[in-house]
């Protein structure tokens, strides 16, 4: 069973020739429809987000600044971020979305989430908007559930590193946040010495990965760096910061990965999780509309076992050498910090 | 004690806050024969743009420098990826190793936290080398 939220009128959400659009949201969704899945889907309702459920993770005065600036009228934020009259409602709804798979989830102890929303969530910080992001989606959730007493992981294999959701949970020992992205590129964090603060040293688990990279090398981070420690950290549920710039097509980067990586990735992360209903995969970026769709399509097909064409998983590319340095430096980081304490 | 400014950061984006800000950085360096780092932070959409980023501003910044009568020899660029306060954060390190940052503001705002200027509010914040913010008066 596949749970996605109905959709979210994001339609007022939109600033001319930006590549954060709601075309993006219709190719995500065609992506859920070309799996045929019949009663196997089901839609639930989008609920907003409400002000204590984005206190968990948001600072008040900036829901404030945000809900204000939307009211009288909106604009650009930063270089890459707008907002427009409509994006508080939008973003709360996006946010809200989530917790309604969840809850659904929950209800049923089978299934598997996918949240198909914008505007994006991983950039966004406790108390800034940028890289598109307004409020952090994916953070939002799983607060909900380290609230209940969950130990979540958050794998992020979004091209682009998700510091807003790293430095949310940075010193929360209940979420392991493990990313795999493209490096150097924006946002410009995402070292794999990086691994979280002294309350929660190793619950961050960075791979900054050089352009080129293939999916061997994807799979290699993820059997070699990523899984002992998924496995120490044992969590109860799994979320997926599932942008799907990392594709070869996509404009936005120079990651060279393909439906059948992304295939694999879904696969081998929802094993991860303890038993069923407890995966939820939330939409980030992806900008390569025809990409997205594929992408989608062949991440929830792996995801719940059900037939799909996935483009071939690729290989011969970059970033071996990157990923045997990444885990180095992340063993350096760890020694230093149990020096330090 | 004493310190000795020998670079200056600014943070250059092509706005007219920042053109505020090269031009003060510019009239402080020549007297103290200083260099300039123009530093601009590449974002997302950045990507998108090729492989030059700063080609755009090569003109104003050269008619900046003939402005103040700054030798636009000793002036050069630091292109990072991210968002402008981390990248500006960390030019005190290396390559850069800036004694003093210079940024524009646009000023009055009714969600200085939200716009631009909060570059310039969390670097005053958070910086470990001395910032100098460079209000923009429209």
């Amino acid at each position: 069973m596949l749970i996605v939220n109905a959709p979210v009128d994001d339609g007022g959400h939109e600033e001319h020739g930006h590549p954060e659009r709601p075309a993006r949201l219709a190719a995500a969704m065609a992506g859920v429809a070309d799996l045929h899945l019949g009663d196997d889907l089901l839609v639930v309702d989008a609920r907003p987000a409400t002000r204590p459920e984005l206190i968990r993770v948001h600072e008040a005065t900036y829901l404030d600044e945000l809900g204000v600036f939307c009211y009288e009228g909106g604009g650009d934020i930063d270089q890459d971020t707008y907002a427009t009259y409509d994006s508080w409602a939008i973003a709360q709804r996006a946010a809200g979305a989530g917790l309604a798979v969840i809850d659904e989830l929950r209800d049923r102890g089978d299934g598997v989430g996918f949240v198909a929303v914008r505007p994006p969530g991983h950039h966004a910080l406790r108390d800034r908007a940028m890289g598109f992001c307004l409020l952090n989606n994916v953070a939002v959730a799983a607060s909900s559930l380290t609230a209940i007493g969950e130990r979540v992981m958050i794998v992020d294999w979004d091209v682009h590193h998700g510091n807003g959701t790293q430095a949310i949970f940075w010193n929360d020992p209940d979420v392991l946040y493990v990313s795999t992205h493209q490096w150097p590129l924006f946002p410009g964090s995402g070292g794999a010495r990086e691994i979280g603060g002294l309350g929660a040293l190793g619950a961050t688990l960075n791979v900054p990965l050089p352009a080129g990279t293939t999916g061997d090398v994807v799979r290699q981070a993820f059997e070699e760096l990523a899984l002992p420690t998924i496995e120490r950290f044992d969590p109860t549920w799994v979320l997926i910061s599932a942008g799907f710039d990392a594709h070869a097509d996509d404009p936005m980067a120079d990651l060279a990965l393909s439906g059948g990586d992304f295939a694999w990735l879904a696969r081998s992360v929802g094993a991860c999780a303890p038993g069923p209903g407890r995966v939820a995969v939330f939409l980030e970026g992806g900008y390569d509309l025809r990409a997205l769709q594929h992408s989608v399509s062949s991440s929830l097909a792996a995801l719940m076992d059900v037939d799909f064409d996935a483009e071939a998983p690729t290989s011969g590319g970059a970033g071996a050498n990157e990923v045997r340095h990444a885990q180095s430096e992340r063993r350096v980081a760890m020694r230093m910090a149990d020096q330090d304490i | 004690m004493t310190h000795e400014i020998k670079t200056i950061a600014v943070g250059f984006d092509g706005s007219l806050p920042a053109e505020a800000a090269v031009r003060w950085a510019f009239t402080l360096a020549r007297p103290l024969e200083a260099e300039v780092v123009l530093v601009h932070a590449v974002g997302l959409l950045g990507h998108l743009e090729g492989e030059d980023v700063t080609s755009e501003f090569h003109d104003a910044v050269a008619r900046l420098a003939h402005e103040c009568n700054f030798d636009i020899g000793h002036v050069s660029w630091q292109i990072e990826d991210g968002n402008s306060t981390s990248v500006l954060m960390r030019a005190s390190g290396q390559p850069v190793h800036a004694d003093l940052i210079v940024v524009g503001s646009r000023g009055k705002s009714a969600h200085a936290g939200l716009m631009l200027g909060s570059t310039s509010l969390q670097l005053a914040e958070r910086s470990t080398i001395p910032v100098m913010i460079v209000p923009y008066d429209r």
